[in-house]
């Protein structure tokens, strides 16, 4: 069960790295594995069927003296899965077949490594331990024609490494994983819409604002428009620390759209040095509604709305008198 | 595809139905021009609710629309843009300058109120 699990996750990860024929093609490519290198891996298979359980062995007692390894190690359960992928791994690795199932294999025992934090340092340097014990002993082998042995090392080799380009790509698309996640978060966490009062909604923009965010900003704002039939939106960009040109061409865009459909959008908070580097660099908003702070922005949104706005204080003195 | 435009007391409400094509379109506009003197109209709502698209030839026309109307003695909202269509034509660049819009029929009908108060007001 578990295991078909695994197998299945492999799959995912497979589509969404866009691991494919062409894919494999071009990594094989890469570092030059071609139909010549099955001879001569053929030709040293039995030696390592051999010595599997050796070299599967020496890659993980280095991993264990190394800091960095130690915390994979430290599982026994993590160890022994991964001592079983590893000797599949040696005894593919030979078998002349690199197909997608192949890199399915690779995949399964590169998320293993992922998911147990292991570093690519720990990995890189383990994988070459192993990879020259192996050579020495197709040294050994081939004593009497060192040419031929070192060919076939040679072509091994470059399974090796097209083994390690896909292992370093899926830890850094785990790595990366984590990294576009949160930005996704972010950005969701960071476009809030508010409806104040009745018709009234209050959009609070913070931080950088780049052509993907202003997009979200607005899409956001008019579904939001739809949905709570707005009439007046405040836009407020106290947040936003620098708006150029770009920006203020995405404030616009959103307030014409904002318009179009029967909204009218107040933008308020723009600071003395926004306001200046904006006349600086010519930029007109003379189109767009523009109070100086938040709270002149709600009171003219609320006149726009009919609503009588009085200040506090007066009110509070009228009440007193009566 | 014809345009149904109904008379509801002075104002004129036209619902655009599906994707019209450019001929459906300039037809729509005649018969619009038409009927808004032959009614004594005093406004026009052009209902866009259920279009998902508005390309620049539909634009124009509205844009045509509102200055006819105009001409003949009408004010003309256009309600139920969709967020996505305001959103393409703002991307575009469709110029919808001088284009009165509202959120829906409801609020298209108040503005048209509230348009010809203060004309009336300066007419007296």
């Amino acid at each position: 069960m578990n295991n078909r699990d695994q197998r299945s996750a492999a799959q995912t990860l497979m589509h969404e790295m866009q691991l494919d024929e062409g894919d494999l093609e071009r990594r094989k490519k890469a570092v030059g594995l071609a139909a010549a290198d099955l001879p001569r891996i053929a030709a040293i298979k039995d030696l390592v069927v051999q010595g599997a359980d050796d070299y599967t062995a020496t890659f993980f007692d280095h991993l264990g003296s190394l800091e960095e390894g130690r915390s994979f190690t430290a599982s026994k359960a993590l160890v022994d899965k991964a001592r079983q992928l590893k000797r599949d791994h040696l005894l593919a690795m030979v078998s002349g077949q690199y197909g997608l199932s192949y890199v399915e294999q690779r995949l399964e025992l590169a998320t293993l490594y992922a998911n147990a934090g292991l570093q690519p340092r720990a990995f890189l340097g383990a994988f070459h331990l192993l990879i020259t014990r192996i050579g020495a002993d197709i040294i050994r082998r081939f004593e009497r024609s060192p040419l031929e042995g070192f060919d076939n090392f040679v072509s091994l080799r470059k399974v090796a490494f097209f083994d390690i380009g896909i292992i370093v790509d899926v830890l850094v698309f785990e790595r990366e994983r984590i990294i576009r996640q949160q930005h996704e978060a972010i950005r969701e966490l960071s476009t809030p819409v508010l409806q104040i009062r009745d018709r009234l909604l209050l959009i609070p923009i913070i931080g950088v604002i780049d052509t993907h965010r202003a997009r979200l900003v607005t899409e956001g704002l008019l579904r939001s428009i739809r949905s709570n039939r707005a009439k007046v939106v405040v836009m407020d960009v106290t947040g936003v620390a620098t708006i150029d040109s770009k920006v203020a061409n995405h404030l616009l865009q959103t307030v014409t759209a904002a318009r179009l459909m029967g909204a009218h959008v107040i933008v308020t908070g723009l600071s003395s040095e926004v306001a200046q580097s904006l006349v600086a660099l010519g930029i007109e908003l003379t189109k767009v509604n523009t109070v100086g702070d938040l709270q002149g922005g709600l009171e003219e949104a609320e006149q726009i709305l009919g609503h009588r706005t009085q200040k506090d204080g007066r009110v509070a003195s009228a009440g007193r008198e009566e | 595809m014809v345009v149904p435009i109904l008379k509801q007391g002075d104002v004129l409400i036209a619902s655009m139905q599906a994707a019209l094509s450019d001929q459906d379109l300039v037809h729509f506009r005649d018969e619009l021009a038409d009927r808004v003197g032959r009614f004594r109209t005093r406004g026009v709502v052009i209902d866009v609710t259920a279009l998902d698209v508005l390309d620049s030839f539909a634009t124009r026309t509205l844009r045509a629309i509102v200055s006819i109307a105009k001409l003949r003695g009408a004010n003309t909202v256009v309600v139920g843009i969709q967020p996505e269509v305001a959103f393409a034509m703002v991307q575009l660049g469709l110029n919808f300058e001088g284009v009165a819009t509202a959120l829906d029929l409801e609020e298209g009908l108040d503005l048209l109120a509230s348009l010809s108060t203060r004309s009336g007001d300066r007419g007296r």
